[in-house]
């Protein structure tokens, strides 16, 4: 079953070395759609990424920097992204050797659909 | 070469989003406007700033300033984004043997050396380094710690500039040491730390779920600032603020260094 988010994620998910993307709310972290590899789990993921770019953003307008655009988890293994929109957050988990450069512009140009893809979500 | 300039001038000005800048920033350095081409490299990168060759070029930049350690920092963000960049490891080889460090430089031209076999100047740079390696390199103990009686003045001698700020929080989110300095000069350290207990836990969970192995950073970029992110010892947080301006290779020495300067910190603590 398709949502509105499907395409985007689908196009997140073929950029090379990318595992998985999700779209979920970032107050409580629930999936709203995802594009996955089989054997990933995304409920926890999401839950997980979701809580990380809350503290970020909630830290950030605590220091007065104004809203956070992209953020990105470093380890040996691999990378996970999140770029914040409205109250939605769209996560990426990516192999270490992936392009960050390219998934950030990706992440950040689907960013800017995500309000009115859940708009039509709602609808 | 002016040709190019002036043609690739015309193509950024055209879309200044165009990855142009780095061929820009080149011809610039290769006429010696080092001023200029900084400008370019700099500009470039705030608009991709995860782009290798854009950091790459930074590098070369700084080199022909005379600023090595700047050079370095870009060419290991390089790395960071490009693993196994020859040219990346080939400069850090280069800035190492500058500096005296010859062990070091002949680790990093002995990988570019097989991330680029056919290629005789890293050989030759080699076998240079190799033949004025001595034996048995002198060890150096690391720099005593700053004494302070003020952990607010923590990271003071680790920063570059009055735009960075840092802060030591523990498992709790509580400020063990540094500062966390809004625009206006007002100290928000309890504040920032306070929305940040728990990162260090979820981002160990986070990675252990996904077997990435355990993190090392978290970096997130806001309208005004970047901000990075390591874990220290006891499920602790180091978080350190720049400007938007500073390269991102820059934003990951500071890192390192302040997480030198913590875990050194922590341990005369404890001790």
């Amino acid at each position: 079953m398709s949502s509105p988010f499907t395409p985007m994620l689908d196009a997140l998910t073929r950029q090379r070395g990318v595992r998985a993307a999700l779209v979920a709310s970032e107050q409580d972290g629930i999936v709203v759609d995802s594009s996955l590899q089989i054997g990933q789990s995304g409920d926890r993921v999401a839950a997980l990424a979701a809580s990380l770019y809350r503290k970020a953003r909630l830290s950030a307008r605590a220091a007065n920097l104004g809203g956070v655009s992209f953020m990105q988890l470093e380890a040996p293994l691999g990378r996970l992204y999140a770029v914040g929109a409205g109250s939605l957050v769209l996560i990426v988990v990516a192999h270490a050797s992936a392009n960050v450069g390219l998934i950030r512009v990706e992440m950040l140009r689907a960013a800017t659909e995500l309000p009115a893809l859940a708009g039509g979500s709602a609808a | 070469m002016v040709d190019d300039v002036s043609r690739l001038s015309d193509e950024l000005a055209r879309d200044p989003a165009s990855l142009v800048f780095v061929p820009l920033g080149e011809a610039l350095r290769r006429q010696g406007q080092l001023d200029l081409a900084l400008r370019v490299a700099v500009r470039g990168l705030e608009r991709h700033p995860h782009l290798a060759d854009g950091h790459d070029l930074l590098a070369r930049i700084a080199v022909d300033r005379g600023e090595l350690q700047r050079a370095f920092d870009e060419w290991d963000m390089v790395l960071r984004l490009a693993e196994g960049h020859p040219g990346a490891l080939r400069g850090m080889g280069f800035v190492c043997f500058q500096q005296g460090r010859l062990a070091d430089a002949e680790q990093y031209l002995g990988a570019a050396a097989v991330a680029a076999p056919d290629d005789d100047g890293i050989l030759q740079a080699l076998a240079h380094v190799r033949a004025q390696l001595p034996d048995v390199q002198p060890v150096v103990p690391p720099a005593p710690v700053e004494s302070t009686h003020d952990e607010r003045f923590l990271f003071v001698d680790v920063l570059s500039d009055v735009d960075q700020t840092a802060l030591l929080l523990d498992r709790d989110g509580l400020v063990l040491g540094g500062a966390y300095l809004d625009h206006e000069g007002n100290d928000v350290a309890q504040e920032v730390g306070a929305e940040l207990s728990g990162v260090t836990d979820a981002a160990r969970r986070a990675t252990r779920h996904l077997a990435l192995g355990d993190w090392s950073s978290i970096v997130f970029e806001t309208e005004v600032a970047v901000v990075a992110m390591a874990p220290s010892p006891d499920d602790g947080l180091l978080l350190l603020a720049t400007s938007r301006a500073t390269p991102l290779g820059l934003v990951r020495r500071l890192l390192d260094r302040c997480a030198e300067r913590a875990v050194r910190w922590l341990g005369e603590r404890a001790a």
